[in-house]
């Protein structure tokens, strides 16, 4: 071979920038991704698993659920959204008039119409969005003048995009939510639901084993097929089985039988409850909804 | 023009040559060096992409412009602060507190009250005397130390004191701390445990 030298360095050359490039570059960025705190509140993030939960990982892989099921939510965009929700001693009227006279300020001029628009035909209603848009500034700058007044408002970070609104998480999925997952079940077909906040959703162990053993008989128009073979059913003896399904009567087995769920069930439930992703994170920020007092 | 009369490349005895040469090796050395240490400053930079920037989000500065502000977390974050620097150096940042210096916040029923009249008490007035925290008595005195606080900051150091360490109890706002300030007035009595037990919660 007359020019082997030549051969071997331009393969090394080529294979070695696509390694570096595809190999060592994302595992330079994201390879020793750690642990991350939850927004304000400074809590570790993901939450571990438990064992049953990390097991159920692999129940999950098993019976290729990530073929008809996603783990990501997609979001589009973010805004700043400032509404007030207390009027003080101010009427509707008058505020408006505030409000609007407030636009002469510069920060506040580029955005006036939207503002000025969202006020139209507002009667007095609470809370009432004044802005949402991309501007920080316009939320804080509002927040202060109104506050000056005596006038409540609360400023929110939201998420938007057509996942959020179908109520399938509050935010993104960052690279951060995977950390203990091995392998990552990301999926990339939704036959059914995504399933990233499947455990915020559907927080009950029973209704998850319920759902894999009969689908419709908690989701009417389910396309799911019924996952039977992670159940026994077995004829009751003496006293029913403590962890037995409580059937509606159109799913119940035969009489004198009862349906138990099997180890491999009950670590896939587990797994399901434990997918959890609404935490605000720095990379995925949002400001939770908390209970009012 | 001709390019009889305006020779572009001459060798020395004014004939054009077309030979073969190979580039000098210092410029393939300095060639190869400078993709080197580009590649590697390209690299530490990751290429401008940050690792916390997801779409759509399109840089760290659009990023940072989405970060809460306020809001129920926000109080906690302010609560905290203020905590570890007003009553933390007592009562200690796990909320334990320290024996004969001050009793324990975590799971304590003064904290954990479902009124926050008492519980405002202590921080406004001061306590004076034998208290029952924890079905033990601290005899101590603790001074007025809230009293140079605001309203509003007051009301987030015993938000996030009623929400920490496993104590689950609800919002303390600055109109509740308002009303006690006003309560209590310009002259702050300290008082003992059994003394505020006599208050309304």
């Amino acid at each position: 071979m007359k020019n082997g030298f030549t051969v071997f360095v331009a393969a090394f050359v080529a294979f070695g920038a696509s390694w570096l490039g595809l190999v060592y570059g994302p595992l330079k960025q994201l390879g020793v991704a750690k642990e991350t705190t939850v927004l304000q509140l400074g809590d570790k993030w993901p939450v571990q698993r438990t064992g049953a939960a990390t097991l159920g990982l692999q129940v999950y892989r098993g019976n290729g659920c990530a073929a008809c099921h996603t783990e990501q939510v997609h979001q589009t965009g973010a805004a700043n959204v400032i509404s007030i929700t207390d009027l003080g001693s101010h009427k509707s009227s008058d505020l408006k008039d505030f409000i609007t006279s407030l636009m002469v300020v510069p920060e506040l001029m580029n955005c006036s119409n939207a503002i000025t628009g969202n006020l139209a035909g507002w009667n007095g209603e609470l809370p009432k969005v004044l802005y949402c848009g991309a501007q920080d500034t316009v939320v804080s700058l509002l927040g202060d003048k109104l506050k000056a007044v005596g006038v409540k408002t609360e400023p929110r970070v939201i998420t938007t995009g057509t996942d959020i609104a179908r109520g399938w998480g509050t935010r993104q999925s960052v690279a951060a939510d995977y950390l203990y997952d091995s392998p990552v079940q990301l999926g990339n077909l939704r036959a059914g639901p995504d399933l990233a906040t499947i455990g915020v959703r559907a927080p009950d162990l029973n209704w998850q084993l319920q759902h894999l053993y009969a689908p419709r008989s908690v989701v009417k128009d389910s396309t799911m097929p019924a996952f039977r073979y992670l159940f026994t059913v077995q004829k009751i003896g003496t006293l029913s089985a403590p962890d037995a399904l409580v059937l509606p009567k159109a799913f119940e087995p035969a009489d004198g039988y009862e349906v138990v769920p099997t180890p491999a069930a009950k670590e896939l439930a587990a797994y399901l409850v434990s997918l959890k992703n609404n935490a605000p994170l720095y990379e995925a920020p949002f400001t939770p909804i908390t209970a009012a007092k | 023009m001709s390019d009889e009369t305006k020779p572009c490349c001459s060798s020395g005895n004014g004939e054009p040559t077309a030979t073969r040469s190979t580039a000098p090796m210092w410029i393939i050395v300095v060639t190869l060096v400078l993709l080197f240490t580009g590649g590697l400053f390209l690299d530490s930079h990751s290429g401008w992409f940050d690792k916390n920037v997801y779409a759509p989000y399109q840089s760290s500065a659009q990023l940072e412009s989405f970060q809460p502000k306020s809001g129920a977390q926000a109080v906690l974050a302010r609560g905290k602060g203020i905590y570890e620097s007003v009553c933390g150096i007592c009562h200690g940042s796990d909320g334990l507190g320290k024996p004969g210096q001050a009793p324990p916040l975590a799971g304590s029923e003064w904290v954990m009250a479902k009124g926050v009249k008492r519980l405002l008490h202590i921080p406004l007035a001061g306590v004076a005397g034998v208290i029952q925290v924890g079905g033990k008595d601290w005899n101590m005195n603790m001074a007025a130390m809230g009293a140079a606080l605001s309203d509003d900051d007051l009301a987030a150091v015993l938000t996030y004191v009623r929400s920490s360490w496993g104590n689950k109890a609800g919002v303390v706002t600055g109109d509740d701390v308002k009303s006690v300030r006003a309560e209590i007035g310009k002259s702050p009595q300290p008082m003992s445990g059994d003394q505020m037990m006599k208050m309304p919660e």
